[in-house]
């Protein structure tokens, strides 16, 4: 992995080994570029999944970031290699204003999908995608459920964390097993 | 008058026994196949359940779909029910038991036993149901390239016999002394047998039925009593068909060595046994079988089946005339 | 006007005659979402000329929860309980890849004995999710007896799962630093903790030497029968490439030729300490897809019995804080699973729940090659075909 990790830190200024994971960083207008010559040049050709983070400092689910980030849209995806233990992480950072970055369904088949939930979750638009439509959600459905500003209803109905949440942590009836091991 | 529908009477009696025979026997046989109890709570272990079964289905509601062609969609069952009882009509139980002894038994068997074909094709057609629609198609193109291979199988055996009465046909098997089978028409028996098996659409020409791809073809819209008038009738095919199988091939109502004055008495008995063996053979093939696709279905009849009867034909009329 | 009778016409009419085909309209083809081969609830729109496939459309969210959503409202030891309900024919693995990268984050190392549990526990889950392939399959093409064979063998295994988690499909099991307690053990105090059942060893010996019976056996019933063969091979070939674009992994991936297998290359649970073989097909269709998977049931059960024997004593968990709070980092950790890769990227704020979670899923992938592979099937294909991919909805929609 450390091989691996120098390689890459070669071609990629901003990359980062992280808890086992390698995490590189890259401009929203070098999206396909750098699939391409990862693909060819690093070898990595099989496609693992796409996804986006909402990046938002005001949340209706869940907790806020501790520190205050600029908000915008981060969109992963995530390349490896079968023959060996090579696994990437490709990051890229998009404004929310405007979300759409290059559809990569001409590198890897296998974008299609993946682009088309982040489409419908997060209002990303990926250009020159084929047929970007809804996956999963019905027709008629409004809204990105996966943003931050997406209201969870049952969460509304009953405020997290709810009372018996809290209570219901197993390390505190096991608390005198945590403290033999 | 009255010997007509004391003639009528009997075939249904008989047929519908022998439907419900078969079914336990699928039944038990599946169960056994399968190491899991099966029925057990209706009558002596469970082997009267299907009379529970018949009573569960005429309880049940008969649902109608809206967009069905109605006249079609009901009276088809009773037309595949009805070819099925009326192809027992030949099959001699012993010299004297049956129905009618025509000249023409032979022909008349296959005659009716390809109408069964128009009813399917009509229950798949009027159900408006793509599936059924499909069932239905296939139904018919197996039925028709399966009836081919069945027709020119006997052929065989009638030119060998030199009549086409049924009960001539047995006759001459005993004047023999072995069942034609044994005597030059083995090859003839496994063509009837596996188009037989294509005809009563059981695994592995289950394809009109086909339940994991079509789900359950052209009976899919039937419920209540009219489906089971479908799921009766199957079995009665089979049941009747192995009898006509056992009566051209096996030697119908005799067993050699067995005294010839006395088969009036043995007959139905040996009939009977004869075709449940038959009928076991093809429980056996259903539950170890996988189902064939549709291509396979036809290169198997009209590439293997009918190019082996041919040439079944032509040695049996070689050996006749020769010998 | 073309004249007939030129010698070059007359050729061309001759083709014209043998290659004339009927214009028929196409028909749409609703398979699913309730229709007995689609594994649940996912629809297939295909255009179907007679039998012949033409276009195929999966429409799929009949079965979507939005476990990625539910999971930002949660803390990490409740999501254990939502992940193993993802592929919930082999519920257990599904919760190894969160834990493992929860204990990443927060740089936890687990004890050797629960990890050795967990490696057990999760190739148990691979062989009962094959057991149920191997019995579903079977009935997709035509043969209804497997299945029963194969359920009660699965059964056998199940009892074992429970035996030790309490539950056969949801364990629930793991827990952040090591496993729960077991099931059904002795005694809780201070000193004497909760372990395996008592009599584990014996049954999983008997089991796992059943589990490799009953792989002889479909050898022979399923794999041995000409009509099966006829039915599933040269059907739907996958080469390596495409599935490599598509992110099509675990058996499916292996029987197109790819060695491919996570548990040799990452470092989730010690698999590097048993041997075992990574069977691997060589012409990519149905038939060695089945093969494929029958035979990784029968190593699954090899590790599993050498697992056994090489048990590590030791406690079942590490020393963890009351509260878990998950540093801020990221990590993406994989598993193999029952399916193939399965993945949690955890995006840790340093909260009691992640920031974001998202799921990899092996099914999804594996379906997403389905417009490609139907692609003029015949209709019973499809069906042999959307078997083979041996998909499970609630790890396609999650």
């Amino acid at each position: 992995m450390e091989e691996f990790f120098n390689k890459i830190k070669e071609s990629f200024t901003d990359a980062t080994l992280e808890f086992e994971t390698i995490t590189i960083k890259v401009d929203s207008t070098e999206w396909i570029e750098t699939h391409q010559n990862l693909r060819d040049q690093f070898n990595l050709k099989f496609f693992s999944w796409l996804s986006a983070i909402d990046w938002d400092n005001e949340v209706s689910v869940g907790e806020a970031p501790k520190e205050s980030v600029s908000p915008s849209f981060e969109i992963i995806t995530c390349l490896s290699d079968l023959a060996n233990t090579n696994l990437i992480i490709v990051s890229t950072s998009i404004v929310k204003s405007d979300p759409k970055i290059k559809s990569l369904v001409e590198i890897y088949a296998g974008a299609n999908w993946h682009e088309r939930e982040a489409f419908e979750m997060f209002g990303i638009n990926f250009e020159n995608h084929p047929n970007l439509e809804k996956l999963y959600l019905p027709d008629g459905y409004e809204g990105n459920p996966m943003l931050k500003s997406f209201e969870l209803i049952s969460r509304e109905v009953k405020p997290w964390p709810g009372e018996v949440d809290v209570e219901g942590m197993p390390e505190e009836s096991e608390s005198d097993k945590s403290e033999d091991g | 008058m009255t010997e007509v529908l004391i003639k009528v009477g009997f075939l249904a009696a008989v047929a519908l026994n022998g439907a419900i025979i078969f079914t336990i026997m699928d039944v038990k046989g599946a169960s056994w196949m399968q190491r899991r109890p099966g029925p057990l709570h209706v009558g002596l272990r469970g082997f009267i359940f299907p009379l529970a079964e018949i009573l569960k289905f005429v309880q049940k509601e008969d649902i109608i779909p809206t967009e069905v062609d109605r006249p079609v969609f009901k009276w088809a069952p009773a037309y595949v029910m009805v070819s099925c009882v009326a192809l027992f009509a030949v099959v001699p139980m012993s010299p004297t038991l049956v129905v009618a002894d025509l000249e023409l038994g032979v022909f008349f068997a296959l005659a009716i036993s390809s109408l069964g074909t128009i009813g399917v094709l009509t229950a798949g057609w009027s159900s408006a149901n793509k599936y059924s629609l499909m069932g239905g198609l296939r139904a018919a193109g197996q039925l028709i390239a399966y009836e081919l291979p069945l027709i020119l199988a006997v052929v065989g055996v009638v030119i060998q016999a030199e009549t086409m009465s049924l009960v001539g046909i047995v006759e001459k098997q005993i004047e023999w002394g072995v069942p034609f089978v044994v005597g030059g028409q083995i090859i003839g028996f496994l063509i009837f047998m596996v188009a037989a098996t294509a005809e009563m659409m059981r695994v592995p020409f289950d394809m009109p039925i086909g339940e994991s791809e079509l789900t359950m073809g052209f009976m899919t819209e039937y419920s209540g009593i009219r489906f089971l008038i479908f799921y009766i009738s199957e079995y009665m095919n089979m049941f009747i068909l192995c009898a006509i199988a056992s009566t051209l091939f096996l030697g119908g109502y005799h067993v050699p060595l067995l005294p010839t004055e006395w088969v009036n008495f043995y007959g139905p008995v040996v009939l009977l046994t004869k075709t449940a063996i038959l009928g076991f053979i093809l429980v056996a093939i259903r539950w170890s079988q996988p189902r064939f696709r549709e291509d396979q279905l036809q290169n198997l009849a009209w590439k293997i089946l009918i190019p082996a009867s041919l040439v079944n034909i032509l040695v049996t009329a070689v050996m006749k005339v020769g010998f | 006007m073309v004249n007939a009778l030129d010698p070059q016409n007359i050729n061309s009419f001759s083709e014209a005659s043998v290659s004339v085909e009927i214009e028929t309209e196409d028909m749409t083809l609703n398979i699913g979402p309730q229709h007995p081969s689609t594994h649940g609830v996912l629809r297939l729109v295909a255009k179907v000329d007679g039998e012949k496939v033409h276009d195929v459309k999966p429409v799929l969210g009949y079965m979507h929860r939005g476990y990625e959503k539910l999971a930002e409202v949660r803390t990490y030891p409740q999501i254990t309980t939502l992940v193993n309900r993802i592929d919930w024919v082999a519920g257990f693995s599904n919760e190894i890849p969160f834990i493992t990268g929860a204990e990443r984050l927060m740089e936890i190392e687990v004890p050797e004995r629960a990890k050795h549990i967990r490696l057990i526990l999760t190739e148990m889950a691979r062989i009962s999710s094959h057991f149920v392939f191997n019995g579903a399959y079977a009935l997709e093409v035509g043969a209804l007896t497997p299945i029963f064979y194969a359920m009660e063998d699965r059964e056998r295994v199940l009892d074992l799962i429970e035996s030790v988690t309490g539950g056969r499909f949801h364990p629930n099991f793991n827990r952040i630093g090591g496993v729960k307690p077991a099931a059904g053990a002795g005694p809780t105090t201070k000193k004497d903790i909760q372990d395996l059942p008592a009599g584990f060893y014996r049954d999983t010996k008997v089991a796992m030497q059943k589990v490799i019976e009953a792989a002889d056996q479909f050898q022979n019933l399923i794999g041995g029968n000409e009509v099966f063969k006829k039915r599933t091979k040269n059907v739907g070939v996958l080469t390596a490439e495409t599935a490599e674009a598509f992110g099509v992994s675990g058996p499916i991936l292996r029987a197109s030729g790819v060695k491919s297998d996570l548990r040799t290359q990452t470092d989730y649970l010690p698999y590097d300490q048993f041997e075992y073989d990574i069977p691997v097909g060589e012409n990519g269709d149905c038939y060695d897809r089945w093969d494929v998977r029958v035979k990784e049931m029968v190593e699954s059960a090899k590790i599993v019995l050498q697992a056994i024997d090489s048990m590590p004593s030791g406690p079942l968990q590490a020393k963890v804080p009351k509260v878990i709070k998950v540093p801020k980092g990221r990590t993406y950790v994989r598993a193999e699973n029952p399916k193939g890769e399965m993945g949690y990227y955890i995006v840790s704020d340093g909260g009691l729940g992640p920031y974001r979670l998202k799921v990899r899923t092996a099914s999804f992938s594996n379906i997403s090659i389905l417009p490609n592979m139907l692609e003029g099937a015949l209709l019973p294909d499809l069906i042999a075909i959307m078997g083979s991919l041996d998909f499970v909805l609630g790890d396609v929609d999650r």
